[in-house]
């Protein structure tokens, strides 16, 4: 038995050697696939987000909740820190020009100017119309962002008022930081609004509806 | 470190390792054939009985210490590992890795320097078990627990104005992943062997927060993908008494089969 012990073992021995010689003519095999997976680790893909723009994403609805689109033109403007001067030019008849710089034109026309220290504001969405939905950028180091919605067929404006928290994010360090935000309370003015929600609280890059718009009257009407 | 850098240096440390592959193979015929017993014995379907426990390895890796010097980040491990039936290879890998990594363009600054575990187990693979070299596959669980930090410029308000910097400390965070291995061990001298693996991670899950995504899990590597390939090169001591005490045995064996003659 032991004798046929040691038979087998070099009878094994010499299938392995045989078997060897089968693996070494595979060489070229192995090298091919280790080199790919090392050529793949090493020019690895830049895995940034391509849309990494934050906004705060508006979905428009009519009062009763059906999505619709505005076929009025809406500006969305914002409040900035400090004051600005503007030239208010007057004339019977004519309409009234506002302006953030001087304009002699309008004098010699035979406007009146008047000069006046208004808060400053910015431009977040200019003259938009047949849309669903709307992007607006918030602001980065301050909780409250107050955004005036300018219609072009109704004489008043309408004032939105978000809360919210604010934080810088790193998906990678290559990516760069953006900058997120966390909504906690939404307020709005009623005339050309019904009212507002918020839809999902997180403003990132992912493009999720965050905020529901609902506006005065029935898509049915 | 651009990406070809980082492929030329995989290509020089291939060729490096290559040979010691090869040596594995060449190395299973290596074993001396003893003369043929005159004898006919009439054969049975037998296998030379290999005993349950045969010793142990003591392993450090030297690949990471290589790593940290040449990139931003690596560590240092080692691990104890079981022989059972010259086959399977329970093991645990224990270590510290450290990542200290400013991005170039970014300027955003990522440190960490925290310990981790690895269990799993490796299969020899080779059909004869009898012999000091080893090519094997294994699978791994790895934990971390780590906390980190980062940093980073002013981010300008584009609207509303005004810049303000980052710099978030000590995001505790846990970090679990597996792994998948192939590797290599080869005889240096006497009880010194050498080996290396190529392992493939998968992130299971990490601990979540709001301000950013662990870039580098001690232990694992960079998150940048979502599994990533590693490397290590291992000294290692081996313990095997088991193996010892078989080729004794086979030796008074034949010793005595030809003194029988």
């Amino acid at each position: 038995m032991k004798i046929f012990v040691i038979h087998r073992f070099i009878k094994s021995e010499m299938k392995i050697k045989r078997k060897t010689k089968a693996q070494m003519s595979h060489r070229p095999l192995w090298l091919f696939i280790i080199s790919t997976l090392l050529l793949l680790y090493a020019c690895s893909a830049n895995n940034c987000p391509l849309e990494s723009t934050v906004t705060c994403n508006y979905g428009f609805y009519d009062s009763e909740g059906v999505a619709i689109i505005y076929e009025d033109t809406i500006t969305v403007r914002t409040l900035l820190p400090g004051m600005k001067t503007v030239y208010t030019y007057r004339k019977l008849g004519q309409r009234t020009v506002v302006l953030d710089y001087r304009d002699s034109v309008y004098i010699k026309n035979g406007y009146s100017e008047t000069i006046s220290e208004v808060r400053r504001d910015a431009v977040l969405a200019n003259k938009i119309h047949d849309v669903s939905s709307m992007k607006v950028q918030m602001q980065y180091y301050s909780d409250t962002d107050t955004l005036i919605f300018d219609y072009s067929n109704i004489s008043n404006k309408d004032t939105v008022i978000l809360l919210h928290d604010s934080y810088s994010n790193v998906e990678l360090p290559e990516c760069g930081t953006h900058r997120f935000h966390y909504l906690k309370e939404a307020r709005c003015t009623n005339y050309g609004l019904d009212h507002i929600l918020i839809n999902n609280p997180d403003v990132n890059y992912k493009g999720n509806e965050n905020m529901k718009l609902y506006f005065n009257g029935s898509a049915h009407e | 470190m651009s990406c070809m850098t980082h492929f030329l240096f995989f290509v020089v440390l291939f060729l490096f390792v290559t040979p010691a592959f090869h040596n594995v193979v060449v190395a299973q015929g290596n074993v001396p054939e003893p003369e043929k017993p005159s004898l006919y014995v009439e054969v049975k379907e037998e296998k030379p009985k290999i005993p349950f426990f045969q010793g142990f390895t003591l392993s450090a890796d030297v690949y990471g210490i290589v790593q940290y010097l040449l990139w931003d980040y690596g560590g240092v491990e080692g691990a104890l590992r079981l022989n059972l039936k010259n086959t399977f290879f329970p093991i645990v890998e224990m270590g510290i890795g450290k990542c200290d990594k400013e991005e170039e363009n970014t300027h955003i600054l990522y440190k960490t320097t925290a310990p981790f575990a690895r269990v799993g187990i490796d299969f020899n693979m080779l059909k004869n078990k009898l012999q000091d070299n080893r090519l094997y596959v294994g699978v791994r669980y790895g934990i971390s627990k780590y906390d980190f930090d980062i940093s980073g410029p002013a981010l300008e308000d584009p609207v509303w104005g005004g810049a303000e910097p980052f710099d978030y400390r000590g995001i505790s965070t846990t970090s679990h992943w597996a792994e998948a291995l192939v590797g290599v061990q080869v005889k240096l001298w006497k009880k010194l062997h050498m080996g290396w693996a190529i392992r493939y991670r998968r992130e299971l899950s990490s601990t979540k927060n709001i301000y950013a995504k662990p870039y580098y899990i001690p232990g694992y590597g960079t998150t940048v993908n979502s599994g990533t390939l590693g490397f290590t090169y291992s000294l290692i001591f081996d313990m095997n008494w088991g193996m010892k005490k078989m080729k004794m045995k086979i030796k008074n064996e034949e010793l005595r089969v030809k003194n029988e003659e």
